[in-house]
């Protein structure tokens, strides 16, 4: 899963540590998932987007491609 | 299971671990030296030491257990993970010395040391594994 946490907290000018207390989380955790090594579970997900007031798919985005079961369902539909 | 709070977590822990290593501490070193003085330690000497070392180290066992509960998602699931592979290490290791001696290979070896080398070898797990790759 890609992610856009570091630009979100880059544009309010948060460091990872002030970022992860306010998630209560670890520093450690913050920078796992910026740099995709950790995807949160939906409650911490959830708990980013209220945080940046934006929609989870705002921050988070699917990048496993073609390998999903919806864009094999398209494949398979376009080329009907 | 709850994302918990990484610095409320840790706060807790710290409360209560280091109390309770200061006792283990005090009892294992008071303790060894108290008996050391006896050529053949009095049985009930020698249980009390035991019982003084043992109770601050279950209790020690259960502030950790508390702290894979109550800590954030990633600290749990990098901690659960090193304590598997420590797991794994540690029976594997009692697994082998176990059939050695059943099989008179070699000689006594004293359980007790597995206790020891299960810490040591999580701590080295939970070390390698935040110098690894992606976790989930």
């Amino acid at each position: 899963m890609r992610n856009y946490l570091r630009r979100l907290r880059n544009e309010r000018g948060w460091s990872q540590a002030a970022l992860a207390e306010r998630l209560g989380v670890s520093r450690q955790s913050v920078n796992a998932i910026e740099t995709g090594k950790y995807d949160p579970s939906l409650p911490l997900a959830f708990a980013i987007a209220r945080l940046f007031e934006a929609p989870i798919e705002a921050i988070f985005e699917d990048d496993s491609g073609p390998d999903t079961d919806e864009a094999a369902q398209a494949a398979d539909t376009g080329s009907a | 299971m709850a994302t918990g709070n990484f610095a409320r977590a840790k706060r807790r822990y710290h409360q209560s671990f280091w109390p309770l290593m200061a006792v283990y501490t005090v009892t294992i070193i008071g303790g060894s030296v108290w008996l050391g003085q006896y050529a053949v330690a009095p049985a009930g000497f020698a249980v009390a030491v035991a019982l003084g070392a043992t109770l601050p180290l279950i209790g020690i066992l259960l502030v950790i257990l508390r702290y894979f509960n109550e800590t954030d998602e990633y600290t749990r699931l990098r901690q659960l993970n090193a304590f598997a592979r420590a797991a794994v290490f540690t029976m594997s290791a009692v697994f082998l010395v176990g059939f050695l001696q059943l099989f008179d290979v070699i000689g006594r070896v004293e359980v007790f040391w597995f206790g020891p080398m299960f810490l040591a070898s999580w701590g080295l797990a939970y070390c390698f594994g935040m110098v690894a790759g992606r976790t989930v």
